[in-house]
């Protein structure tokens, strides 16, 4: 019925559609896999069960917690209304100080322990993350 | 006082003379008077002059520290070297906007210049739709960020620049950048004008094709500075970090690369006219969201304070207008002028590019979606999430693999039909990748079978660009470009998979190792320039062979305003860079030391200048007969 | 055929048009919704204690002991070098002869000097003035920039916040609240 070159396109269109529908899924999964959440001290107590995926958090640094060896720096974030006991090996930024905002990223022992493998903070010291100040205005 | 008055009234007259040129073209166009005379060429000229001055004015306004000026008050101080003072003058909202129309009326005048022989209706729409933008910036920089605002009283001292700004690479960074993102602009007016005028042919294509590569050679530069800067000055030794600001200036240089290749089979082969057409239109959009984003505190950048919703806003609306007006004369013209040749895929270089630009469009969206996907889940489900650099090392590097082949095979493709010849040649190159891949595997001790996949592809790439050296009719540009693709690569993965770094605690005096080297902490100085005061450590580098390598690494205390910064102490050799950062805590005896050793960082940079030569090659060989 | 092909196109351009314009408002909404994420204090909000130092008595102090004693506190942000905030002040020092409020300034990104010769000339209708210089407590309060007034309650919370410079309705309106 139809002609030879027609019948090629319409093959061709379908291996397109099907190859577009698969890269988006594949797209959305890896995305899906590779997102991190940031969370407060807060919405960490009220998890439910605790997951082995990478999150944040984020607080102020709570006043004379920071303690430091050699490989370890342990600190306390704190939302003002609930704790979470970090213990991180790496570098800080160079605003991190205590009584100032601050971001971790790692993962969870248990609801008051993170084992944090990158401290975060902004450039400049009138700027506070986005995330602390809305989970600290909460 | 005089000189931001000067500035102010010289950005209006620059409004006025945009409104008339507009209105002038228009009215040519109707009454079809299709001439270009001196004198509409000279109100282009004073446009473009008129803008000049006014950021001279500013410039100069940094310069004397004249800060009854808003934006000198807000960014800099009397304290700050000459150089800071006049790179500060980009460093701001206000003064980067006012660099913006001034690279955006000059591509016009030098799109003018170089246009003189093309047909006049073209050049016309293409000055009609270019004013469209220059009006928009125009009102958009004196209704919402005019940067002669004036403060009275007038103040003794201004607020200072951030410190993080204040580097040579970061001075220099943003003109770069800006002439690579405002050159897409008068792709986009030619692309439009060039639909209307029924002119998207070969002629057309070798016109517009200067201004992509001149976009392309600046985006390729400013995206280089930009690495350069985040890996000394970011202290994390690293010089890519999927950061939203950065993706968005690579976005565009995707599209772009794309681009190039269709405008060059454009203008041999008559082909994909409507593709292409569309990738100007999204390279400009992508500029365009690129300086949304990042203007408008969308992201958060280093620009921080007080972002005005308004002017976000404003942008916003004008991309949405620019678009839709591109997506109506699209549908309106696509089927008067576009008699395509019917593309039948046979194994010739059409079709390389053809795959070529399908890989550069699945690399685009998902460099888009990791760097959108976070706003709109803000927006629709209010989760605040960010993506990291697994989600595009997961989807991107895979389809390296294949892409690499096909750069490695499109270029000794023929126009319409390539024969294939497996000959002894070719065995000869693939048999030479195996022995450098397994090699190289080996020396970096990975087992991963797909690391191995990729140094093969990566090789062979590079062999096979090498190879064309010894052709009879050699392609400088592309040979150059596509060496420097694989150089980077290869540095890149190899820089990846042996940097070796370790993290201590240590208190002055202690020791620590790392392989073979053993890192002292000798001491620490106190040193005080004019705008910061500095803590300096001093490292002695024990390696295998007992050569002692003296680092010092610094912490920077700037006043103005106060803030602390770490300079990494880098020691730069062919193979490897060996980099230290020191870090201080508040109240504790402990320094926060970081090593790290980071192969082939040179040849990051020295293979994107390669691939910038390539460009160059390019432009400047413009008049023979150039293949890609 | 033909018609198909059509069809076919126009569908295209609808799907392009709608992914347009959704990603507009989301990009809108994304803007606007900058302001929970700048550090504003929205209305009905009790903000967090921090200390400020005096403009003129250059001492260190909780700016919760400042607000005690008083039913109402109208905290204004202002700067010699900002033009509205000269308009502004006879409508400060109107609510300060009409209405029991505390009236505090914030003086922002300012030098002592100006800030000193700018209450000389255009009045000074403040109780207490602290110095804002980094521009830090006005990012506290989540300040676009100079002028601005909150209205607090006694038990901190913001009742009112006005953006650039009071007009004679804010004077009003704050006269009714406080008044009552």
């Amino acid at each position: 019925m139809y002609s030879k070159k027609v019948k090629l396109r319409f093959v061709f269109v379908i291996v397109f559609l099907i190859l577009i529908v698969l890269t988006t899924f594949t797209v959305l999964k890896v995305l899906k896999d590779n997102v991190v959440y940031f969370k407060s001290p807060s919405e960490i107590n009220l998890l439910s069960e605790i997951s082995n995926k990478k999150i944040r958090v984020g607080g102020m640094v709570k006043k004379d917690s920071v303690m430091m060896n050699n490989n370890k720096i342990n600190f306390i974030i704190t939302d003002f209304k609930n704790e979470l006991y970090v213990t991180f090996s790496g570098t800080v930024p160079n605003l991190f100080e205590e009584e100032k905002g601050v971001v971790a990223e790692g993962f969870l022992n248990d609801k008051k322990f993170l084992v944090a493998d990158k401290i975060l903070a902004k450039h400049d010291e009138n700027y506070m993350p986005p995330e602390v100040k809305k989970s600290l205005g909460e | 006082m005089i000189i931001s008055q000067l500035g102010y009234y010289s950005l209006i007259f620059g409004l006025l003379t945009s409104i008339f040129i507009f209105l002038n073209s228009s009215i040519q166009l109707k009454k079809n008077i299709l001439v270009i005379s001196d004198k509409s060429i000279g109100l282009i000229g004073f446009q473009f002059f008129f803008v000049f001055i006014s950021f001279i004015s500013l410039i100069f306004s940094f310069i004397i520290s004249d800060f009854s000026n808003e934006t000198v008050y807000n960014n800099s101080h009397t304290t700050k070297p000459l150089f800071y003072k006049i790179t500060g003058t980009w460093g701001n909202h206000e003064g980067s906007l006012l660099l913006w129309l001034l690279v955006l009326t000059g591509v016009l005048l030098g799109f003018v210049f170089k246009s003189r022989n093309e047909p006049n209706n073209y050049r016309l729409l293409t000055i009609l739709f270019h004013q469209i933008t220059v009006i928009g910036f125009f009102i958009f920089v004196l209704k919402t960020s005019n940067p002669f605002n004036a403060i009275f009283p007038v103040q003794m001292e201004g607020l200072g620049l951030n410190p993080i700004l204040q580097d040579p690479a970061l001075g220099i960074h943003p003109p770069i950048l800006y002439l690579g993102y405002v050159g897409t602009s008068i792709i986009f007016s030619a692309a439009l004008a060039s639909m209307i005028s029924n002119y998207v042919n070969k002629s057309w294509a070798k016109n517009i094709k200067f201004w992509i590569l001149f976009s392309w050679i600046f985006l390729t530069g400013g995206i280089l500075l930009g690495s350069i800067w985040a890996y000394y000055e970011l202290g994390w030794g690293g010089f890519w970090f999927w950061d939203p600001v950065e993706n968005v200036s690579l976005m565009p240089w995707l599209s772009l690369t794309a681009l190039l290749h269709c405008i060059v089979t454009l203008e041999k082969r008559e082909l994909f006219k409507k593709w292409t057409i569309v990738l100007c239109i999204i390279t400009f959009a992508l500029s365009m969201v690129g300086t949304f984003l990042v203007r408008s505190g969308i992201l958060n950048s280093v620009h921080t304070f007080a972002n005005d919703p308004s002017r976000g806003i404003y942008i916003l609306t004008f991309i949405l207008v620019l678009v839709l007006l591109s997506f109506v004369i699209f549908v309106i013209y696509e089927n008067k002028n576009f008699t395509q040749k019917s593309e039948i895929f046979t194994l010739s270089k059409e079709t390389a590019v053809l795959i070529n630009n399908w890989f550069i469009l699945y690399f685009l969206s998902v460099v888009l979606i990791g760097t959108i996907y976070p706003i709109f889940l803000d927006v629709i489900l209010d989760e605040q999430i960010s993506v990291g650099p697994p989600f595009y090392n997961k989807l991107i590097l895979p389809f390296l693999i294949p892409f690499v082949l096909f750069m490695s095979i499109g270029p000794s493709m023929k126009w319409i039909k390539t024969n294939f010849k497996f000959g002894a040649k070719s065995f000869f190159v693939i048999i030479f990748t195996l022995i450098l891949s397994f090699i190289t595997v080996y020396y970096i001790g990975e087992k991963n079978i797909f690391i191995l996949l990729l140094f093969i592809g990566f090789f062979y790439l590079l062999l096979k660009s090498l190879d064309q050296f010894r052709e009879k009719t050699k392609n400088f540009a592309q040979i150059f470009s596509h060496t420097g693709f694989s150089l980077l690569l290869i540095s890149i993965l190899l820089n990846s998979f042996s940097s070796r770094e370790i993290v201590k605690n240590i208190q002055v005096g202690e020791s620590f190792t790392l392989k073979n080297e053993k890192i002292i902490f000798k001491k620490i100085a106190i040193e005080k320039e004019k705008n910061y005061e500095s803590v300096v450590g001093f490292f002695e580098i024990l390696d295998d062979k007992n050569t002692i390598i003296n680092l010092q690494p610094e912490i920077r205390i700037y006043n103005e305003p106060e803030m602390a910064t770490s300079e990494a102490s880098i020691k730069t050799t062919l193979f490897k860079d060996r980099f230290i950062t020191i870090n201080i805590i508040k109240d504790q005896n402990f320094f926060n030391v970081r090593y790290q050793h980071k192969p082939f960082m040179i040849w990051i940079w020295i293979s994107t200048l390669i691939i910038m030569l390539g460009g160059m090659f390019a432009i400047f060989r413009k008049n023979k007969e150039v293949n890609i | 055929m033909q018609f198909l092909e059509k069809i076919k196109k126009s569908i295209f351009s609808l799907i392009i048009l709608i992914f347009l314009i959704i990603s507009f408002f989301v990009f809108k909404f994304a803007l606007q919704k900058e302001k929970i994420y700048s550090p504003k204090i929205s209305e009905n909000q009790i903000f967090t204690d921090f200390e400020v130092v005096g403009l003129i008595e250059e001492k260190q102090i909780n700016f919760y002991e400042v607000l005690s004693g008083k039913n109402f506190y109208l905290i204004n942000i202002w700067s010699s070098w900002c033009e509205p905030c000269k308009d502004e002040s006879e409508y400060l020092l109107e609510l300060k002869k009409n209405t029991p409020v505390m009236m505090i300034g914030i003086n922002y990104k300012d030098n002592k000097k100006n800030a000193l010769n700018f209450l000389k000339l255009y009045g000074n209708p403040f109780d207490q003035i602290f110095i804002d210089k980094q521009g830090t407590i006005s990012i506290n309060f989540g300040a676009y920039g100079v002028p601005e007034t909150f209205l607090i309650n006694e038990e901190n919370k913001v009742l009112k916040k006005y953006i650039g410079p009071l007009n004679d309705e804010d004077v009003y309106e704050i006269k009714n609240i406080t008044n009552n």
